[in-house]
């Protein structure tokens, strides 16, 4: 039976209709159509309009989350479209079912930055090209990498997802041409490039620590010895050996205290008594700081968060 | 000899050293012995005990710009899974990228257990694949509030069948009604996309996590306020977690042989049953070291030209 009301949809709500019904599709006509009116409204509006315009959908989003959060969540219905008990246990309702809709709305916010950091790319390398600005052969190489891309991984997805029933593009050895231009152009090119990048922090690193790394204080010390501690224990192979050391000696000695001289030990104790606290004691600073800004966001007292 | 020279090394020198050093480490051996850490050893034996007819969340938040650590982190992941045949589901926060990479490593796997005439996953079936969700915060808050809503708009190709059907009319997450009904929830990542998951999510589900060694250190408050049940951090922890597939926990392949790898907290953890252990991070591993012993080389050769240029000015004075 559980399953049964697993697999049943979930009862129609103001955040579900039922699929395919007319009333669903007014709907979405609405929404697009109301979606549209705002869009353009909004590029019209006056310059002194667009702060308010923007700190009121601010404090509207912020809004919803704070009563979400403050509203008592209802509890599960026992029985399909079991109304609620009084006027809370609905808001509750209400707010729990608008918050699938709510969080496709930040989704595709989130997802639309991806779009305008394409349109920005665009515009800006090809005005260079047509000025022919310094450069600009490398905005040529970028326009037609980002093409060929784009092309052969639609392509590729496309094939997987809707032409390929039986599975046979799982096996690298079915690739067609596009699926292998598809991979080595993500895979091949792109991903050894991002790792290659990536890479060369080690030498920085190295340098930094060599030029940096001086015992001048004795502040600078412990630092050093932590430092080096805990860059023994993360080599497996000297942690093992120095393990081994120390088991000897206790059998030899029978000495129980010695293990807490085990590398992995001591690094274990520098993790949890120290380093842990000092994090925890960061992370309440950061979160307080995060609240204290949130709250100034969605109040519109941060110019900086509601800009136009 | 001039040793305050010592505090003088060109950096392009440093940089070739570096350069040969690291190279070497390819040459070392890939089974250097070890003693995982405690947080990694929880890992393994949770990923080992969970129920087979529970499907194991992914949140795979990374690129090929850390595969030395978290490539291994879900290589390893889906191994053990595989090896005991638990259905998982996959998606990616923030990182446009991060899905395709992921679904290149199962892929890799697949095929990998296709060589070895070992049972492969197919989409849809064993395992399924959410795609990316660009708000981490949206998509967390949303599994929390009711997971069947949160997923429900999504759709999945399944293996031997035309067109597609919403991830929850297949055989993974059927049964899943609420977040809690997955057995485990493993976020593999490069940032902070944990804290996030853990804020939350650490509730309604057990968790894990596997992450980069920059990472790592933000971990320890929420392992030890029990929010996550295990981790693995940086190389090592993919290491680690190479070498219990390989050795298991408190497990002796013959009677009376020591166990390679002990824990008193557990009581015997087998290593995986199948399919490889030792891979990528194993590769890595030597490498670590290598690079490892240069930065302390190089710290205490910086110090000694330090000293003894102190010394000599000290000298010099007198």
């Amino acid at each position: 039976m559980i399953e049964l009301l697993a697999q049943a949809p979930p009862p129609p709500s103001f955040w579900n209709r039922p699929p395919y019904s007319p009333e669903l599709y007014v709907m979405v006509i609405g929404t697009i159509i109301l979606g549209l009116a705002l869009f353009f409204g909004l590029t019209y509006a006056p310059t002194r309009l667009k702060r308010p315009i923007v700190m009121t959908f601010t404090f509207l989003s912020g809004l919803f989350y704070v009563l979400l959060w403050l509203v008592p969540t209802p509890l599960k219905p026992k029985e399909p479209g079991e109304l609620p008990l009084n006027p809370v246990d609905a808001a509750g309702i209400w707010f729990s079912d608008a918050l699938p809709r709510v969080a496709d709305v930040a989704q595709i916010l989130s997802a639309f930055l991806l779009g305008l950091g394409i349109f920005s790319l665009l515009t800006i390398h090809i005005r260079k090209i047509n000025r022919k600005q310094t450069d600009w052969g490398f905005s040529i190489v970028l326009l037609v990498s980002m093409v060929l891309m784009l092309g052969f991984g639609y392509a590729d997805w496309i094939m997987k997802e809707f032409r390929d029933p039986l599975g046979l593009l799982q096996d690298s050895s079915n690739w067609t041409f596009v699926n292998q231009m598809s991979d080595l152009l993500f895979d091949g090119i792109l991903q050894q490039m991002d790792a290659a990048m990536f890479s060369l922090i080690a030498f920085y690193i190295l340098s930094a620590a060599y030029r940096a790394f001086r015992v001048r204080s004795v502040e600078s010390t412990v630092l050093m010895a932590s430092a080096l501690i805990l860059m023994l224990s993360l080599m497996g192979g000297v942690a093992y050996a120095w393990g081994q050391g120390i088991d000897a000696l206790v059998i030899g000695t029978g000495n129980e205290f010695l293990n807490n001289l085990k590398i992995t030990e001591v690094a274990n104790w520098l993790r949890t008594n120290m380093q842990a606290p000092a994090i925890r004691a960061i992370e309440f600073g950061v979160g307080l700081g995060a609240l204290a800004m949130g709250i100034r966001i969605w109040l519109g007292l941060e110019r900086g968060g509601v800009s136009a | 000899m001039n040793w305050s020279k010592l505090q003088n090394v060109d950096r392009r020198v440093l940089y070739v050293i570096l350069l040969v050093a690291t190279s070497l480490g390819l040459f070392l051996p890939s089974r250097i012995p070890n003693d995982p850490e405690p947080a990694a050893k929880d890992l393994y034996a949770l990923l080992m005990q969970l129920p087979e007819d529970k499907p194991v969340i992914i949140q795979s938040d990374w690129t090929n710009s850390t595969r030395g650590e978290t490539m291994g982190h879900l290589e390893a992941l889906c191994r053990i899974l595989m090896s005991r045949r638990i259905k998982f589901v996959i998606y990616a926060t923030a990182d446009a990228q991060a899905g395709q990479v992921a679904l290149n490593v199962i892929r890799q796997i697949n095929e990998e257990r296709k060589k070895a005439g070992l049972v492969t996953y197919r989409e849809g079936v064993d395992y399924i694949y959410l795609g990316v969700f660009p708000n981490a915060e949206g998509a967390g808050q949303n599994m929390r509030n009711d997971i069947r809503k949160a997923w429900g708009t999504r759709q999945t190709k399944v293996d031997g069948q035309a067109g597609r059907v919403p991830v929850f009319d297949t055989a993974v997450l059927r049964n899943m009604r609420s977040v809690s009904d997955a057995s485990l929830m493993v976020v593999i990542t490069a940032s902070a996309t944990i804290d996030v998951a853990v804020q939350r999510l650490s509730d309604k589900v057990t968790m894990a996590c596997m992450s980069t060694g920059v990472v790592a250190p933000s971990l320890l408050p929420f392992y030890q306020a029990g929010q996550l049940k295990g981790f693995a951090g940086g190389l090592r922890g993919a290491y680690d977690m190479e070498y219990m597939m390989a050795h298991g926990i408190n497990y002796s392949p013959t009677p009376g042989q020591e166990p390679k790898v002990t824990a008193e907290k557990f009581g015997e953890i087998p290593p995986v049953p199948e399919g490889k252990s030792f891979e990528r991070a194993a590769r890595y591993f030597g490498t670590l070291h290598i690079a490892l012993t240069l930065l302390i080389l190089a710290v205490v050769m910086g110090n000694v030209g330090m000293f003894v240029a102190k010394k000599k000015a000290k000298g010099g004075n007198n």
